[in-house]
């Protein structure tokens, strides 16, 4: 079965979320995949991860990418490349009007509220806002995963929680 | 005799073992830091500069309170009003920051703002009674909900996430996989994986260095076999096998190498010159 599944992902594109790592050279990406129990007859959640060639740091942690195994492995680990980010993390656009979305609304229809009630200075602007990444590991601290701090070293690692 | 001799050897061994140990590892543990500080819950600041004699919110709306007597003012000035004005001020201050218009109150921005004055007020509290249990529990409840609040503005909201987390000075760490007691058996381990990888990667560069280190002699002497091959082969008139181009690549690497090694020992001698002094 399984065997089954690791013939077919080496030819198809795979969709999966990339994920915080600790690998410099190589993004860690899940593909979430249902899998059949055949006790129960029901399917179950299986995250597969498979660590991706991805020189120009393409995706960052969260987006979702499409995934195809290289021709040959690159080294033990990296077996696959990242070929395309779909969805950017965080900056949504509606597929059907193509205008980006907070939450549940359009951002144009969010500005709009504020400039009807009277728009302050102090809020934030979109336009003016620097792209995904100016805060990484300053005060966001989410490309690596963070652990159980366990032990004093001379140097505080802001990952160890 | 045998069994003299065997609980003999036993206790031997594990007194050997208690003297010297196999891996020289120091461990400590890291002093528990409870979860209300500021240094656990990501506040970068502290409260804001707000003066004493600044009047409480609802009184500086008030029209009468313009042209009153100083003596009126310090009444109604935060210093008298007591921390819970205070404290409105302090929350007042950080939506302030963020606010997108005049009403502006539910959004996820300012609610974050909010709950980021209140726990800072309640820090400051934990800070002066540090068995204050409600109080304890109060901030614990905010942080995490706070927390949950900035991870969903994360998740629909990547700029603003950011943005925020400038504004009011707040650090974000994704939760670890998972949450557990921590270990003397778990953090040995993980000291001993890292002692050992030190000591390959110190054995593999220093494998490196040494095999870079006779690449320039050799290169030297590869470069003189060749010249005098060739001038062999043109003397005795024998089809030619060195090309020219062949003894240009071993001279171009040769050149890459010996800038190589200047960089290297210059980067020995700062070292040296550090330690010395």
């Amino acid at each position: 079965m399984s065997r089954h599944i690791s013939d077919a992902a080496k030819k198809f594109l795979l969709l999966g979320q990339c994920v915080p790592t600790v690998k410099q050279n190589a993004t860690k990406i899940r593909v979430k995949r249902l899998e059949l129990d055949e006790n129960l007859l029901m399917y179950f959640r299986k995250d597969d991860f498979y660590y991706c060639h991805d020189p120009e740091k393409k995706c960052k942690s969260g987006d979702i990418v499409l995934i195809q195994a290289l021709p040959r492995n690159l080294t033990k680990l990296i077996t696959h490349e990242v070929k395309e980010v779909v969805y950017p993390f965080g900056d949504i656009t509606d597929p059907v009007t193509g205008k980006k979305v907070a939450k549940e609304r359009y951002r144009e229809d969010i500005e709009r509220e504020a400039e009807i009630y009277g728009k302050l200075p102090s809020g934030f602007d979109y336009k003016k806002a620097p792209p995904r990444g100016w805060q990484d590991g300053k005060k966001d601290f989410t490309s690596k995963p963070t652990y159980t701090k366990f032990h004093v070293f001379d140097e505080n690692d802001p990952y160890a929680v | 005799m045998l069994r003299r001799a065997t609980t003999l050897f036993i206790q031997n061994r594990g007194v050997n073992q208690l003297v010297k140990p196999l891996v020289n590892i120091k461990w400590t543990r890291p002093e528990a830091i409870p979860a209300y500080k500021p240094e656990r819950s990501g506040d970068l600041e502290g409260l804001p500069q707000i003066p004493s004699n600044s009047l409480g919110k609802e009184y500086s709306l008030c029209e009468e309170i313009k042209d009153a007597p100083e003596s009126v003012k310090t009444i109604f000035s935060i210093e008298h009003l007591g921390k819970k004005e205070y404290n409105v001020l302090v929350k007042k201050e950080l939506t302030d920051r963020v606010r997108r218009h005049e009403y502006d109150e539910r959004t996820a921005e300012t609610r974050i703002a909010k709950l980021t004055g209140h726990i800072r007020c309640l820090q400051d509290t934990m800070e002066k009674f540090p068995r204050n249990a409600k109080a304890k529990q109060t901030v614990q409840e905010l942080i995490d909900k706070r927390k949950k609040l900035l991870k969903y503005l994360r998740q629909y909201d990547y700029k603003k996430f950011e943005w925020l987390l400038e504004k009011l000075n707040i650090e974000y760490k994704a939760h670890p996989e998972t949450y557990h007691k921590l270990t003397r058996k778990e953090s040995l381990r993980k000291l001993t994986e890292m002692h050992c990888d030190s000591i390959r990667q110190s054995k593999l560069s220093d494998y490196r260095n040494l095999l870079e280190s006779q690449q320039g002699p050799f290169l030297t002497q590869k470069l003189d076999a060749l010249k005098f091959i060739r001038s062999e082969q043109t003397e005795l008139q024998l089809p030619i096998t060195v090309t020219e181009q062949d003894i240009k690549k071993v001279e171009d690497q040769l050149k890459e190498w010996k800038i190589k090694d200047e960089l290297k020992e210059q980067a020995k001698k700062k070292k040296r010159n550090i330690l010395l002094d």
